[in-house]
């Protein structure tokens, strides 16, 4: 029952790492960049909902759309203040500013809300399920949270491959010059991408805080990376591999943590990682095309 | 139709379009020849918006288009089918043309059925991802999906670069039967003798300058192409 118990809290924590991956790997998709501040995304996502449920007495699903509306345009403001001047500049300068977005934001939160850990209370206050006798417990979160992943998942495999937006958007991440030329606006898909990665976040900084209900401005930096390491380790670029690497590492984490060690749990899901880029650099589910000459 | 006036391009430090100036008029097939790196491809990329000329000016229809967004091109009637195909590999062969219609999406189902009818083995693939057809079949579809939008200019870059001898002819009967259609074409191609023959005029660039000019029949005969683009 403890195996069956750790794999229901890995596929768990795997599908926050999941919808916060594909955050990271859409972005990375068609903008070719790494936004390393999408973790902290998530922190003020969580914030959001935490104030709108604790001081505003809003009901949790209003607070989850609020910190989602919040975040999408704080996603598509960073992208168009930070990220945009620098479209034609070297990756190196687009990474550099993506830290310096990053600490920024966790020093805001930290102007707002201060260091003091907040105490999040789940968005879904239902008592946990007793199954065989007390034996197996199931959270209501962790049944929340992996329905929510597959739910996201499912709507946007369909926004991609069904909208007329979302085949533009596979057309930008796949060929911006060719894209443009079939009258596609390059830089409205990528906004749109920021748009969706930050409400995303939101989603899961939500989730996270309800199943870890710590709150401090650096709440988001450690799953950030984490979701990072699961987009690359199931095929940056793709969503799929940023779901199958999300639930994948979350299975490890949790293993490692309840069969070796919790110190050295995040060793071992680092070490999984490099194990798997040596083996099969692309990543999981990370395909290339030749091309024809 | 297009007329560019004078334009001067920069790769960084290097001067890659010097002063070029050149015309077509509605119903031509203009065709402009060169060696690798004389800039022909810089001067189609430039016309429709991807880079941007430090002087002079673009006039397409009638409307200067120097800085309009090159995405903004497809919907006034250019459609540009670039050096190396460049069709959407990881996208189907019906997604691809799809992407063609994305300024004309009314137009997407009988699109594709004028599509298929010109070329008829994409029918048959339009369900397969483009980076598996053979060079030949991506050449068509780079071209068809162009002709997705109803453009009334259309640029093709090198567009029998790499096939074999009776793919080259196919495409260039299909140029010309374009043409008949009513479209306005301008050509670029290293394959002088064929755009020569195919060609109303022509413009022959030499490192970044336009050299020549005149009838495709004329330059077709003058000895400084003869020896310089047609082997002999």
């Amino acid at each position: 029952m403890t195996f069956i118990s750790n794999l229901i809290n890995g596929i768990s924590l795997g599908s926050v790492y999941a919808i916060i991956a594909l955050g990271y790997t859409m972005v990375y998709g068609i903008a070719k960049m790494l936004n390393f501040a999408h973790g902290d995304v998530i922190m003020v996502g969580a914030y959001i909902s935490f104030c709108a449920t604790t001081y505003l007495n809003l009901p949790p699903v209003v607070s989850v759309l609020l910190a989602m509306a919040v975040c999408t345009v704080l996603g598509v403001v960073i992208e168009g203040l930070a990220y945009k001047p620098l479209r034609k500049a070297s990756s190196l300068a687009v990474l550099i500013t993506a830290i310096g977005v990053s600490y920024f934001l966790q020093n805001v939160a930290l102007l707002i809300w201060g260091s003091a850990p907040k105490t999040f209370s789940s968005i879904v206050p239902l008592d946990s399920i007793a199954l065989f006798g007390g034996k197996l417990i199931i959270t209501v979160e962790s049944i929340v949270t992996v329905v929510a992943c597959i739910l996201i998942m499912i709507l946007l495999t369909l926004f991609t491959k069904k909208t007329r937006m979302g085949k533009g958007m596979r057309a930008v991440s796949e060929d911006k010059d060719a894209a443009e030329l079939m009258g596609i606006n390059v830089n409205v898909s990528i906004s749109v991408t920021f748009a969706i990665g930050s409400a995303l976040a939101a989603i899961a900084g939500v989730l996270l805080c309800s199943a870890y209900p710590v709150l401090v401005p650096t709440t988001g930096s450690m799953p950030g990376i984490k979701a990072f390491t699961a987009a690359v380790f199931g095929g940056i670029g793709s969503i799929p591999g940023a779901m199958v690497g999300g639930i994948l590492l979350g299975i490890i984490e949790i293993f490692s943590k309840s069969y070796i060690s919790t110190a050295l749990s995040d060793a071992i899901v680092f070490a999984v990682l490099i194990v798997v880029l040596l083996v099969k650099p692309t990543g999981i589910l990370g395909k290339k095309i030749m091309e024809k000459v | 139709m297009l007329k560019v006036d004078n334009i001067n391009v920069y790769y960084g430090q290097i001067h890659a379009l010097k002063d070029v100036s050149l015309e077509v008029k509605k119903g031509e097939i203009v065709a402009l020849i060169g060696a690798n790196g004389a800039g022909k491809s810089t001067t189609l990329r430039t016309i429709s918006g991807l880079l941007r000329s430090k002087t002079g000016s673009i006039t397409l229809f009638d409307e200067n288009v120097s800085h309009v967004e090159a995405y903004k091109l497809v919907a006034k009637g250019l459609a540009h089918v670039p050096e190396g195909r460049h069709v959407f590999l990881q996208m189907t062969v019906l997604e691809n043309l799809e992407m063609g219609a994305y300024t004309n999406s009314a137009n997407v189902k009988a699109g594709i059925e004028d599509v298929f009818e010109r070329f008829p083995r994409l029918k048959h693939r339009k369900d397969q991802i483009a980076g598996t057809l053979s060079g030949g079949e991506q050449q068509m579809l780079a071209m068809g999906r162009a002709l997705m939008s109803k453009p009334k200019l259309m640029m093709l870059d090198e567009p029998s670069m790499g096939l074999a001898p009776i793919l080259v002819q196919q495409i260039f009967d299909i140029i010309k039967e374009l043409h008949e259609a009513g479209t306005t074409i301008l050509l670029v191609e290293q394959n002088a003798e064929m755009a020569l023959h195919v060609a109303d005029r022509a413009y022959v660039l030499e490192s970044g300058r336009i050299k020549l000019s005149g009838s495709g029949a004329e330059l077709a005969k003058s000895d400084e192409i003869k020896k310089a683009y047609l082997g002999g």
